[in-house]
């Protein structure tokens, strides 16, 4: 396992202007995550959760502070080298599937391997799409799928590219709880076996158990930090 | 590669469909046009070329330089001569002045001899088409020498010292219309048997003509380039351009409109790609973002949908060049079935052109509306509310301006009309933006208490309210381009049948002596039942302006400085004359009793500069005729009538000893009536223009036929827009209407309401389409077609009903999907 900390944070904020004032979103926030791990950072609406994650995954920009992501220093990157950081370290999946609804399961699975000029992308896609048991469901388009094989989709297609650190955001936010809980099962189950950082953003209690480390934001502030 | 394999996908799933229909309508449009226009132009080339013989002609007194013929050779172009003098000729006792023109192998090299064995043959089973000349020891005679000398076919013509057999009676040849220098009656002859004749001596008066084509106009043109500087003064060069000045002008009318067909339906094409184009940016800034997110940086994801957008307008440009390509097939054989005219093949250029064409709508168009894709920020995957900067929407439609202006210019390579078009355009539609919000506010007040679906309708158009007006826009845009074109049409059609009068004339008679003129005048009142005017001619130069010879330079401005011109007189006024300055003989005085009056031609006053008081004098056979300008007449070129330049004081011209010309139009069954009395006067000349007018009729029909192809395919256009417009608020509606049907709304509730919405929608972008129109019109009308304008009452009735009527039908057929799918289906697609 690598030295580097996967993800570095030091004092960032998140300050953004309004008619009323500066509303801060995010008050001076530091923490550490290595590789390997699994956290979850949870917090009610609007405590600033999905904030904190755009910045974590080099998305957005802090007001202050610096973003170590495996070593690179995102602040200090464009979004251009932002760019370069995530494609082949950071995998997302997110509460609404973001499928493009023009492509195949298949293909939605592919893109990011061939964005990454990965020969092997249609081999490796559909490998994924059977490990998630989607493999009678390839050809078919995101709307003619049921909520929970989209995000079965959108897991296979955040392994596929095999990140070192995989941000999900709300993943069974959409889903009704049973299949909720087997869409968890095979997220941690995956993560496991690729060995993956996982940064949870959850609001449910039961999702933020099965992480290793659990980050609690209010009012932009982290209240409690606990785990190993 | 992965932008080709993103772009089959993105076909597969339909979402290119809009965007790709639309560009191949756009180019098949153009192409269809560009290519017909191109071999009308060059058929009617050839065709013009037919009657000159040739496709340029180097006419001069002396006979070419020897090495032009070896140069002409060597640039691969086609060259025959021909050598023109009048001779008196022999048969037995009795003797006729004759035009004769002596003709070399491979004359002509642009259209036919039509010979008979018959004089004055008029039936098509008696008139032969001959490629050919005369064989040596023969000649070919008109009917009129043939009946003068009382010829039979087989006997003997003595032109000079040589005497030819009578072949065959001439009946139509090319290059005859030459008709005021020509006097006397035509004998054709081999120029083999010239010298023989001993004709042509020293200070003769001859006429060579050395006749050149080329199937490349380009080449043809550049050697005549390099020739130019080589002709001495007696030469001069002739094309068929200012052989037939008329159908010039007419033909370039048709091509401005149809061009102008062609921008319309491009425009309405392109509203539709912009509205496609939006379409796709909408529903791609989710791909885009979510790429950027698995680390696509701007530049591949500018570079992944500039390949693909590049691709689909070389595949769409392709297939529209290939549509275009079949539909200007399908005219053109219609065509050559019914009138019997082959149409010449078309040049690479409007292919080039047509293709190109695509790409420049695409940039024009779909770029603007796609320009902010690869800026999307990574963030939008998380935060859908975020706002993206999209190009303001007067950076679109100044895209779209210029793609309009360039393609305009590409086309026709006229500045003025790309001006006025986009000029035009661009104020229509902001007046058409602000009628758009100001109806729309008007009806939200009119309406604000009715109930039921009307009040849901309303609720709908409110809301959306910016939404609402751009749709509205759009329907008009349509609704408005197709008004103009359609009214346009009528009444360019009307005009170009005002044009060429009914009774215009169509055969000239000229060279007809003083002694004759009573009698014929006699003659053609009793036969044809009308009043002919013979106007006295003769031939003079105009040698100085108030006592000084005109400049070298004001001699080349002026063509009426370097020939001879008919003088004449009359008493009144011809009716296609209209005195513009000074006065007519009733009234103005002469300043000294020896000086004439004249009255002159507005153009060459113009150009000469003469003014009223100005003194002119001529050069009449040796004579002189000093006259003083007492006025400036404008002429109508179109009438047909016997026009001049220079008009004088009635029988001022009586000692030159004038022969008379008369205008006279004829009947075809007339035509043999008109032979017999020719038989009893045989020097007079008859020039039959029934030809010309003819093909000038073809053309017109042509061109009808053409615009009407044209108006099918902007219809097509102005329907894929109002369907674009339909489905580009699909998405929103979806949602709608499976939320209020979720609450519990009948169908027929949502029916109504999305029916009244677009019957609302279409009635008030009917009303701003015939406002818009109507300035449009006025514009082209003025400006554009200089031809007189009108307003359109009953169109203020029929847009609007139609508008809504259509609208409302499109809308409900769009529409349907979200009325007939069970509402949980509809929301989670909407999702």
């Amino acid at each position: 396992m690598s030295l580097v900390p996967m993800l570095d944070v030091h004092a960032i904020t998140k300050i953004v202007p309004t008619q009323e004032g500066d509303l801060e979103i995010l008050r001076p926030i530091s923490l550490l995550i290595n590789a390997g791990e699994s956290v979850a950072i949870t917090g009610a609406s609007g405590s600033g959760k999905s904030t904190l994650l755009g910045i974590l995954a080099g998305l957005d920009t802090p007001t202050a502070g610096q973003v170590y992501l495996h070593g690179h220093c995102l602040t200090a990157l464009d979004e251009e080298g932002r760019a370069q950081v995530r494609a082949g370290n950071v995998g997302f999946i997110f509460q609404s599937f973001q499928l493009l609804p023009g492509l195949t399961a298949l293909e939605n699975v592919m893109l990011p391997l061939e964005l990454h000029g990965n020969k092997q992308a249609k081999t490796l896609a559909m490998n994924f799409l059977t490990h998630v048991g989607l493999e009678s469901r390839m050809q078919h388009y995101p709307p003619q799928l049921s909520g929970g094989e989209q995000q079965r989709v959108a897991i296979a297609r955040a392994f596929a590219s095999q990140p070192k650190i995989l941000f999900a955001d709300e993943p069974t936010g959409n889903l009704d709880s049973h299949t909720g809980n087997k869409i968890i099962d095979l997220l941690f189950a995956l993560n496991r076996e690729q060995g993956t950082t996982l940064v949870l953003i959850t609001h449910e209690e039961r999702l933020a158990a099965r992480c290793e480390r659990r980050i609690e934001l209010a009012a932009g502030a982290i209240v409690t930090s606990e785990g190993i | 590669m992965l932008a080709a394999k993103l772009l089959i996908r993105h076909w597969r799933s339909g979402e290119l469909k809009l965007l790709s229909l639309s560009l191949i309508l756009a180019v098949t449009v153009l192409s269809a046009i560009a290519i017909f226009t191109n071999r009308l132009h060059a058929t009617l080339l050839i065709q013009s070329n037919a009657v000159l013989g040739a496709d340029t002609v180097i006419s001069g007194s002396h006979p070419r330089a020897a090495h032009w013929q070896i140069e002409a050779a060597e640039a691969g172009i086609k060259t025959t001569e021909s050598v023109q003098f009048s001779s008196v000729v022999y048969a037995g006792d009795a003797m006729q002045l004759a035009s004769i023109k002596a003709v070399a192998e491979g004359y002509p090299l642009r259209g036919t001899f039509e010979l008979s064995d018959q004089p004055f043959a008029l039936q098509a089973g008696d008139i032969q088409a001959v490629q050919g000349i005369p064989a040596r020891g023969e000649v070919w005679v008109d009917s009129r020498l043939f009946t003068a000398l009382q010829l039979t076919l087989g006997a003997k013509l003595a032109v000079g010292d040589a005497e030819l057999r009578v072949a065959h009676l001439v009946i139509r040849e090319p290059d005859g219309l030459n008709p005021l220098s020509a006097f006397g009656a035509r004998v054709v002859m081999n120029a083999l048997d010239l010298p023989q004749t001993q004709v042509l001596q020293p200070g003769s008066e001859v006429n060579y003509r050395w006749l050149l084509a080329h199937d490349d106009p380009q080449k043809l043109g550049a050697f005549v380039q390099h020739l130019k500087p080589q002709l001495d003064p007696h030469q001069k060069i002739i094309t068929v351009d200012n052989a037939q000045e008329r159908l010039g002008n007419t033909l370039e009318t048709a091509n401005k409109f149809l061009l102008l067909t062609a921008v319309i339906a491009v425009l309405l094409a392109g509203v539709a790609i912009a509205i496609a184009a939006k379409q796709f940016a909408d529903r791609h800034a989710n791909s885009v973002a979510l790429m950027k997110s698995l680390g696509a940086s701007a530049a591949r994801v500018r570079l992944l949908y500039g390949v693909q957008l590049l691709l689909l307008g070389s595949t769409a440009s392709g297939i529209g060049l290939a549509c275009g390509s079949l539909i200007q097939a399908a005219v053109v054989s219609a065509l050559q079935m019914a009138y019997q005219q082959p149409f010449v093949g078309a040049s690479l250029q409007p292919f080039v052109l047509s293709f190109m064409s695509g790409i420049l709508c695409l940039i024009g168009f779909a770029l603007p509306a796609l320009w902010f894709l690869p800026q999307v920020p990574p963030l939008k995957i998380l935060r859908q509310s975020l706002m993206l900067s999209r190009p303001q929407l007067w950076v679109q439609g100044l895209c779209a301006a210029l793609a309009v202006l360039g393609l305009v210019v590409v086309f026709s390579g006229d500045w003025r009309l790309a001006g006025v078009v986009t000029l035009a355009l661009l104020l229509v539609l902001a007046l058409a933006l602000l009628a758009a919000f100001g109806l729309l506010k008007l009806c939200q007040r009119w309406l604000a208490n009715a109930g039921g679906v009307w009040r849901l309708a309303l609720a709908s158009l409110h809301k959306k309210s910016n939404h609402s007006a751009m749709q509205i826009l759009v329907f008009a845009i349509a609704m408005m381009l197709l008004l103009t074109m359609s009214i346009l049409r009528n009444s360019l059609i009307d005009e170009w049948k005002l044009q060429i009068p009914k009774n215009a004339p169509n055969h000239y008679l000229i060279n007809i002596p003083a002694t004759d003129a009573p009698v014929l005048q006699q003659q053609l009142a009793q036969g044809l039942g009308q009043n002919s005017v013979l106007m006295p001619n003769v031939r003079g130069r105009l040698v100085t302006i108030n006592n000084v010879e005109p400049s070298e330079a004001t001699r080349a401005k002026e063509n009426a400085l370097q020939r001879e011109l008919n003088l004449t007189w009359s008493t009144t006024l011809p009716a296609s004359n209209t005195l513009v300055k000074g006065q007519w003989w009733t009234i103005w005085q002469r300043s000294a009793a020896d000086v004439a009056g004249v009255s002159v031609e507005e153009g060459v006053a113009k150009n000469l500069g003469l003014q009223l008081g100005d003194t002119l004098r001529f050069s009449i056979g040796g004579l002189t005729l000093t006259a003083e300008i007492a006025s400036v007449r404008q002429l109508n070129w179109q009438s047909m009538q016997l026009n001049y330049f220079f008009i004088f004081e009635p029988g001022v011209l009586d000692a030159y000893s004038p022969t008379y010309m008369s205008s006279i139009h004829l009947e075809a069954s007339n035509k043999a009536f008109l032979y017999q009395v020719l038989r009893e006067h045989p020097s007079i000349l008859l020039l039959e223009f029934e030809r010309i007018l003819n093909s000038i009729q073809v053309i017109m029909d042509q061109v009808a036929q053409g615009v009407q192809l044209v108006l099918y395919l902007t219809l097509l256009g102005g329907a894929l827009v109002l369907w674009a417009a339909v489905m580009s608020s699909l998405d929103t509606r979806k949602q709608e209407a499976g939320l209020l049907r979720a609450l519990g709304a009948g169908r027929r509730l949502i029916q109504g309401s999305v029916l009244i919405e677009f019957a609302l929608m279409g009635f008030l972008a009917g009303l701003v389409a015939i406002l818009g129109a109507e300035c449009l019109i006025f514009g082209l009308q003025k400006w554009v077609f200089k031809i007189p304008v009108q307003p359109h009452l009953v169109y203020w009735l029929i847009a609007p009903a139609c508008g809504g009527l259509g609208v409302a039908l499109l809308g409900y057929f769009g529409c349907r999907p979200i009325l007939t799918t069970p509402p949980i289906i509809v929301l989670r697609e909407a999702a």
